[in-house]
This record gives structure tokens, sequence and C-alpha cells, in this order.
């Protein structure tokens, strides 16, 4: 028997060729220019050097380049450590079944996650203010001992960053965790009830294991967004990196290197470290999790 | 057909009008025709430069119908990324541009015959340009002893102080020549009458963090971050002095300064309400301060900035743009005659200090007697005067791309400096000397890493 064929050969690469246009211009071709610029000084296309290794030995030497390193680092350990157990209590606070307006709560918490990060920078720029910012004036209201000119972004930067995420982010997070809180069985938790299980055994030996996939997605999610942290210190810092570089970040020293002093070359190589660095965290998250699967 | 025709059967009518909005569009955009308005054009980052430049050029529009400009205002860093872009890869450019001085700065990091402006020094030494416009004001605008923009503005920088409060007090500001007479004159302001532990005001908006300030400082001085040949000098024993004596300013408990750097509304306030009681006054933030905080009116004066030392330079200068003309764009001479004529023309000049407050470059029309007319938001002084008075005594700036490197290394070395002051409680320049060399040397040599890494610029640090 004659089999006819329902959908032309052309057809898949009809309906892909769009994305795999874009793909290979916007990812692809820059993915490879940037490692060619990595080994490369450059001045516009007209003007290029090949310098092999030069820009990733300066990196390791950059003073600058390992405050921005231990600041992002500062500010990872902040977002998992803070954000994520906060993000995981005021799940299971909203999870609770008797609890009245659980609806209105639950947006609540979100809210902050729908604003842009730029206005949320915005926002907390005007409130860590010196004098005038909502958060000294309340704190002198209410303890008139209490300096107006507290520097918040001064001395304490990278706390400061890790509140305004904490505002922005806890949130969002939470809309994960009670995802998965909804589908851990209540009759197990029950069963445990009965069996004398307290809350923390129930938590860990039950509520823990079932959201443990969830909880290690969103694990690597923090971490990845943390390690491209940008646009808030940027926008709070007035473009800057802060004092004695106190927030900068990878990502806003790639920005300068790249954008301000033009050197594209050594911001590719700084690009790479952070991109393999992604990838090799990446990786250890997906080895646990398959171990802790098994 | 059949595999369309089922396909068609199949698609819900929501998505079907979608697709079809996106095919018409898409064909619509693919086959339009891009027009040009006009023949060239001229880009500008400068807002409050427009009222001036857009009837002057309708006007040339008319009179020269065979050579019509178009101008448009660019945000400052949108202008940068599309010019530098321009120089680099070829896209469309204005035919002349007003750019900030970072633009150039930035423009300035390649071989000199890369430099995507046109070269201006040997036309402006013929047709004797050179010697018309303030000297000073070519600096930021000079690399490696070539000139590649004209320059817009002089920006010299006098010294605004609440009138109202500083008179109250009877402290009579004529008798102040040096910074340390103002801070010691002055000090009485400084009062904790509210009994909260604190001083009610502060003298002068100056901060560790305000790089910008700080430069100003150290040029007033005497002192910059690069001489004219691009190596970094900031370690310099002017530079070394002038830093220990700005970190006496802004640690202790003595301390006078007080941060105010970004001219938002929470910073509009502390001068409001007279919490800062001394401000440096560009004169582009002159007319800022008009349009934004009109209520000031009246409770400010102005002065000389006060001396490093008695007989000293009592001014210094901030920010600037100028007019440059890029390389990759077609018909430079008419370009270059428009520019001319907006730049050199006194009715431009005038305009802008009446919309404006900014003085021009143009040394002839400094005695237009508008200079001289009384300004009733400072009390009636004749804030022209007082400017150009100052005009040519502003320090002569140099250009890096490497500048704004220096000014965060800068500003890490004040910090470090006034952290150290505070540590150890010393708060007299004398004590702070020995730490402040090295805070310096530390910053120049981050600077010069970077520099050395530059093979497409000739200086080596």
């Amino acid at each position: 028997m004659k089999r006819f064929r329902t959908t032309p050969l052309w057809a898949p690469w009809f309906f892909m060729g769009p994305f795999l246009f874009v793909f290979l211009t916007f990812t692809t071709y820059p993915l490879f220019q940037s490692m060619f610029l990595a080994a490369h000084q450059t001045f516009g296309p007209e003007h290029s050097a090949f310098i092999g290794w030069d820009n990733f030995r300066f990196l390791l030497s950059d003073p600058r380049f390992w405050k921005a390193f231990k600041n992002t680092l500062y500010f990872v350990s902040g977002s998992i450590c803070i954000q994520l157990p906060l993000a995981l209590a005021l799940a299971m606070l909203l999870n609770r079944p008797n609890l009245k307006g659980r609806a209105l709560f639950r947006l609540i918490f979100f809210a902050p996650s729908l604003i842009g990060m730029v206005f949320v920078a915005m926002i907390f720029r005007l409130m860590f203010e010196k004098r005038t910012g909502l958060i000294n004036v309340l704190l002198h209201s209410v303890f008139p001992s209490f300096n107006l000119e507290f520097p918040w972004l001064d001395t304490y930067l990278m706390p400061a960053l890790i509140l305004a995420s904490l505002w922005m982010h806890a949130g969002f997070y939470m809309v994960f965790f009670l995802a998965a809180l909804q589908n851990v069985s209540q009759e197990q938790i029950e069963a445990a009830s009965i069996d004398g299980a307290g809350p923390w055994q129930r938590f860990r030996h039950i509520i823990l294991p079932a959201i443990a996939p969830v909880a290690s997605f969103i694990c690597l999610l923090s971490i990845i967004g943390s390690f491209q942290l940008f646009e808030l210190p940027y926008i709070l810092l007035n473009n800057t990196g802060g004092p004695q570089d106190r927030a900068l970040t990878i990502v806003m020293y790639l920005y300068e290197t790249g954008f301000e002093i033009g050197d594209l070359g050594y911001a590719s190589a700084i690009g790479w470290v952070l991109a393999l660095l992604l990838v090799g965290l990446a990786t250890i998250q997906r080895t646990l999790s398959k171990k802790e699967e098994q | 057909m059949r595999f369309f025709r089922s396909l068609f059967e199949k698609v819900p009518p929501g998505l079907a009008v979608i697709l079809f909005l996106a095919i018409v569009s898409g064909l619509i955009l693919s086959f339009k025709k891009i027009t040009q308005l006009e023949d060239m054009e001229m880009w500008t980052p400068a807002r409050n430069h427009l009222p001036a430049y857009v009837p002057f050029i309708k006007g040339w529009n008319k009179e020269h119908p065979d050579q019509q400009f178009s101008i448009s205002h660019i945000s400052s860093r949108a202008l940068e990324r599309r010019l530098l872009s321009g120089f680099f890869s070829g896209t469309p450019v204005a035919n002349l541009t007003e750019i900030h001085i970072r633009t150039a700065h930035h423009s300035f990091a390649g071989p000199l015959d890369a430099i995507g402006f046109v070269d201006l020094t040997d036309r402006l030494k013929k047709e004797g340009l050179l010697d018309e416009i303030n000297g000073p004001s070519f600096g930021p605008w000079t690399n490696r002893g070539r000139i590649f923009v004209l320059p817009h503005d002089v920006h010299p920088v006098l010294l605004a102080y609440r009138s109202d409060i500083v008179e109250e007090a009877g402290i009579d500001v004529s008798q102040i020549e040096t910074w340390e007479d103002y801070f010691r004159m002055m000090k009485p302001l400084m009062a904790d009458k509210d009994g909260d532990g604190y001083p009610d005001r502060y003298l002068l908006n100056i901060w560790d963090t305000t790089g910008a300030y700080i430069i100003l400082l150290m040029q007033q001085a005497g002192g910059r971050l690069f001489d004219e040949e691009g190596k970094a000098t900031m370690a310099s024993d002017i530079n070394v002095k002038t830093l220990a004596t700005i970190v006496t300013w802004v640690s202790g408990p003595n301390r006078v300064g007080m941060e105010m750097i970004s001219n938002s509304a929470s910073d509009f306030s502390l001068m409001l309400d007279g919490v800062i009681t001394g401000f440096f006054m560009p004169d582009w933030l002159i007319g800022n301060l008009k349009q934004k905080l009109p209520t000031i009116a009246g409770k400010l004066k102005v002065m000389p900035l006060p001396a490093w030392e008695p007989g000293g330079r009592r001014t210094a200068v901030s920010g600037g743009s100028g007019l440059g003309f890029p390389k990759a764009a077609p018909n430079f001479e008419t370009a270059w005659e428009l520019g001319k004529s907006l730049y050199f023309s006194e009715e431009i000049a005038i305009h802008l200090f009446e919309t404006a407050s900014i003085i021009t470059p143009i040394k002839r029309f400094w005695d237009n007697p508008i200079y001289d007319r009384p300004d009733p938001f400072f009390s009636g002084q004749p804030i022209g005067r007082m400017l150009i008075d100052q005009a040519p005594y502003v320090p002569t700036r140099t250009s890096s791309p490497y500048l704004e490197l220096a000014t965060k290394h800068l500003v890490n070395a004040a910090g470090n400096l006034k952290r150290y002051a505070n540590k150890n409680n010393i708060f007299t320049v004398e004590e702070l000397l020995p730490e402040a060399k090295p805070q310096l040397k530390i910053a120049q040599e981050h600077v010069e890493n970077q520099m050395a890494r530059n093979i497409f610029l000739e200086t080596t640090p």
C-alpha cells in the first residue's frame, strides 16, 4: 500500500525558520563573536589585535573584578539564605486552610514582583536617602536619637540591596512554594500527626522531601538571577558601584568595562567567566538533585 | 494546497486574526520606504539648548533652500551609543552633533586617526577662530594636541549661599577670600539650636562620594588627573593636599560638608530648608535651579569661590558640551558653516543666557549689557557679569578616555582616607597627608594598569 505524506518536508523548516533566524543572529553569532572578542583588543571593527589569554590573565589579577565577584557572592548568599526561607515561610503561612483573607495576602505579597526592577530601585533610592528618606525619617520619629543621616547607601549598601531585592522577590518565590505545598499529600500529613509526629518532624520528613524538586529549581533560579544583578544597584547608586565599589557586581563591572571604558574584549572575558561559573553551578545543582531523586 | 486548506480549517479565529495582522504589518514594514524629511541632521543631548536652536535652524533653512537641516533632541547616553556605533560600524550619524564631555572622552580611546570626529585644529587656526574662544574651553575637546570639538560654553563655578540665613547671622561675605575664611566665618551657622545632638546646618555640598566636586576643587587648586599627554597624574602633591583637606571637611565630629549631588527633589529640599547653606553653582545649574526650584528665589546670592590660598583662583569649572562633526557624515563644509553660524551668533548666545543662564565662550560677546542685568533670583546681583568676570580664569582641563575610571578610583581613595580618619580620630590635613599619598598612588596604579592594556593609545602611562 502506498503511504501518503500529509506534511510536506519543508513545513517544519518553514515554521521553525523565524525562530532559527533570530536564534542564530542574536544568540549563536554573538556567542562566537564574544569568544573572538575575549581573545582580542579592539577599537571598532577596523582596529583589532590578537592578544590570546591576556584578558583572562589580567582578570585574575584585577582587584576590581575580585571586588565585584565578592560583592556578587555576598548578594547571592543573602538572597539564598534570607529570601528563600522567607518565601517558604510565607507560603506555609498562606497555605493554611483556616487563614482568613488568604487570597488577599497572596496578592499583597506577590504584588511587588509585578513592578519593574528599575522602579523598585528608584523607590528604594528615595526611601534610603539621608535626612529625607522614609526609612530614616520614620526611625528618627520613633527613636529621636536615631541619626537622620544613617548611611544606608554608603556603609550598609549590600544589606540595603538585599532588603530591596527581598521586598521584590520573596512574594515571587512564595508562589512557586505555594504551588508545591498544595501538592503535598494531606493524608500523609494527617497520618503522621496521628502517629505523633510534631510540626518540625512533619516538615522535615514529609513536606520538605515533597517540595524538594521545586525548592531546588527555585534555588537555581535565584542563584542565576542574583549572579546577574545589575539594574538594582545601577539605578539605586546613580550609575556607580557605590562608595569603595561596595555594590559593584560582576555584570555592572562587565557593563562598565564594555560600554564606559569601551574595552569589549575584556568585557567579553568577564562575560565568559560569569557564564562558566553559572554553568558550573547549574551542573552541581543538577547532580545533587539527581542524587536526591535516586 | 491541501495542507494550507486543512490548516486554515483548524486555526482558531483569534489566532487567525493575529496571524493576519502579523503578515499584513510585516509586509507594510518591509515595503515601506524610509524617507528623510531633511537633507542634513543635527543632534543635541541638551534640551535647554533647543529653544534657541530651533528658530535659528528654521531661519537657516529659509535662507538656504538647498541646504536643509533638521534638529533632534536625543538623550545623552542614547546619543553616545548611536554616535560610537556610527564611528565603529558606519551606521548613519548626524552631520553635526552636540555632545557632552564624557562622549568626547569615550571617542578618544583609539588611535588618533580613528577618532570619529573631524580634526578642527587647522581650520580653527586658519579661520582665526582660536583667539575668539575662551582658551580653557578647548581643554576637554583636545586630545593628543588636536582639537576635535567646538566648545559651546565656559561653565565657570561660583559659590551660592543662603543669603537670608547668612545675612541674618550678621556674616559679611565680602571678608571671605579663602576656604579657610569661609568655614571659619560660617561656622556659627552650624549651631545645634534644636538640641537633637546634630548641627542644624552644614556649610557646603561636598562629600567623599561626590567625585565631580572633588575633581572641581583639585582643578581649582591647580591639580588634574591627567596631563596634556594623557598620562595619569592623580597622585601629584597638589592633589594629595587637596584630597586630605577635603576629607577633613567631610569627616569627624566637626565636619562641615554634606552629601548633595543629584539635584533630586530631596536634594532641593535640603537647599530649601537651609540644611546646606553653601553650594557649588556652575552657570548651567543656575538655569536648572530657576526652573526646578523657583521658590528659593530671593534667598540665594552668589560669590566667587573661596580660593585655596590668598590671591588664588576664585573659580572652577564643571561640565560642558560642544559641537562635533562626524567624519562618516557627508557635507562637512555645509555642516561647518551651520555650526559656525550657530556657535558664533550673538543672538543665540544671549538667548542661551536668558533661558539657561549659560555664558558663551566667545569673548567678544562678553561686553553685551545683557550680562549686567540684575537678577531678581539672586537678590538683584548681576549674575552674568559675575560669571564672565571669572570666565578667563577657569582651569584648563585635559581629556582622557580613562577619566571616568580615574574618578571612580579617586572616590575610592577619598572614601578610604575618610575611613582612616574616622578610625584613627585624626582630622587635620597634616596628619592625613601621609595616608593620602599612598591612597592616591594606589588609585593611579589601577588606572595605569588599565591604560597600559590599551595598545591603540599612543600614550603610555
